[in-house]
Formats: structure tokens, sequence, C-alpha cells
């Protein structure tokens, strides 16, 4: 375990401004992906990250957690025992 | 406003595909319960700049552990305890009077999550991604980071395995201070090295 903070050290990130998630559904599916990678391909980050390359690509404009998303769907498609699409 | 027990909003098109992912991954052992809750907790509270502030202001504050950042960013950082997803490659840059450094991910949203924590939003968005690298000087000027016209800007792309942390220049006045008083002054941008402090 890491050494408890202190408040200084609580004070830090708001300094520079933005919260990581703006919404519940986008910290929800951060932490997926997490799970996935984690407990589906033994903490290789390789597989999702380039699917949400892809996806990124594929509709530029679109809001970074929604390309998290489309990628998250589309690596637990390439799943073992996971039916087709 | 009101706030009722129930939800009188319907729940947008990425709220119901997450949910599905959610019920999907749980069903298939994935989830373990409170993981969701743990993750988000930790990044919202334990992982972020102020990691990276420490590294800085020990980096200031020591010149031999300065040396091991600049020769080994992953094991010096892991000196310090932070380390973990996205931060198996670290290299640290570090800016002087004539080189300015600045990191961007061209391809998706590569960043040192152990010592910066989650990008930020216009880190993620198109506009940063393609211009830091076409046309970083004016783009760091419009982000209000004004560079002498001398100043060599080196751009470092985190698309490969590598992830970077820029070590911004201690400021002057500051010698007098001790590592956490150091460590108060350094910003998230000025280690995206979108600012200079």
């Amino acid at each position: 375990m890491s050494t408890p903070l202190s408040l200084q050290d609580l004070d830090l990130p708001r300094r520079n401004g933005e919260l990581a998630f703006d919404a519940p559904w986008q910290s929800t599916v951060f932490a997926l992906a997490a799970a996935v990678i984690e407990h589906a391909f033994g903490g290789d980050r390789e597989p999702f990250r380039r699917q949400l390359i892809a996806a990124i690509a594929a509709e530029p404009d679109r809001p970074y957690w929604e390309s998290w998303t489309a990628a998250l769907e589309v690596l637990v498609q390439t799943l073992p025992g996971q039916p087709g699409p | 406003m009101t706030e009722g027990g129930h939800h009188p909003v319907p729940v947008s098109p990425a709220e119901q595909r997450v949910a599905a992912l959610e019920a999907l991954l749980t069903e298939r052992g994935l989830v373990p319960d409170g993981f969701i809750e743990e993750i988000t907790r930790r990044y919202e509270s334990e992982i972020g700049p102020m990691n990276g502030a420490k590294v800085v202001a020990r980096a200031w504050a020591d010149p031999r552990y300065k040396q091991r950042l600049l020769a080994d960013g992953t094991a010096a950082i892991g000196e310090l305890g932070f380390g973990g997803p996205e931060g198996d490659h670290m290299v640290v840059v570090e800016n002087t009077p004539r080189v300015h450094n600045v990191i961007v991910c061209t391809l998706c949203s590569c960043y040192p999550w152990p010592v910066l924590g989650l990008p930020p939003a216009w880190y993620k968005d198109p506009p940063y991604r393609a211009r830091m690298v076409r046309e970083p000087r004016t783009l760091l000027a419009e982000m209000g980071c004004q560079l002498p016209d001398d100043a060599e800007i080196r751009v470092w792309d985190s698309s490969a395995e590598v992830r970077y942390l820029v070590l911004p220049e201690r400021p002057p006045g500051t010698e007098a201070m001790t590592e956490a008083e150091l460590a108060g002054l350094v910003t998230r941008d000025s280690m995206i090295g979108v600012s200079r402090l």
C-alpha cells in the first residue's frame, strides 16, 4: 500500500483543473476497460489501445468517452466464448 | 430544478451502452464486486498530478535523484512508489532555458497515468493532437505558454510504448523551499509541457 496522503497532497490535483470524469457512466466505462484488461487479457493493454486508436480514427470528432465505449464493445466481441455479432 | 428519488431524465444512449457492457462483463465474471468503485476512487483521489509533482520536486532538491530520473525514468519514479498501468516505460525530458519539451499522443490518448492521473479533456481532443505536432509554437502561445524565439521545442509523441513526463525548470527564488513546498509549485500543465512555471 502507498503511504497515506497529506491534506496538502489532496489539494494539488484540484489546482489544475478538470475532474477526470464528467459523468458516472464515464468512470464506469473506464473501470470496465480496466477490468477487461486485467481479467481477460492478463494486464496487456495493447489490444484495447489498438481498438481505441481505431475507434478514434473512425470518428475523430466523437466525444472521447464514447469512442472509449465503442472500442470496448469491439474488444468484448473478441473475447473467447463470446457469441459473434 | 427538482431532484426526485427516481430518474426523471431518460438515460443517454452512451449510458445505455455502458450499462449493457457492465451487465455483460459482470455476467462473464470479469468485474468483481466493488471493482468499478475502487478504480474510480483511486483515479479520482490517489493517482494524479500530485504524484508527478513529488517526482519533480525531488529532482529539483536532489541532483543525484535527478540524474537517476533522467537516466531511467521508470525506476526513479518507482523509488517514490509510483508505477502501474501506463507507467511501464517512463522517459523524463528536461526543460532548460534553450529547450522546451511538450508531450502529445497523436493517435489516441496515451499519457503517464501513475504520475499525472488521467489526461485532461483537451489532451484527448483532435485539435491538440494534430496541432501540437504541426505548429507547436503557435498552439503553445494560444494556450498561454510564450517561449523565447530562440528556444527549441521538442514534441514527444507518446503513441509508442513510451510515456513521457516533462521536468520543468525550477523557478528562480525557490532555493530556500522544502521539497514539499516545491511540490506545491508544480502544476499538471507544466509536466505536460503546455505551461512554464
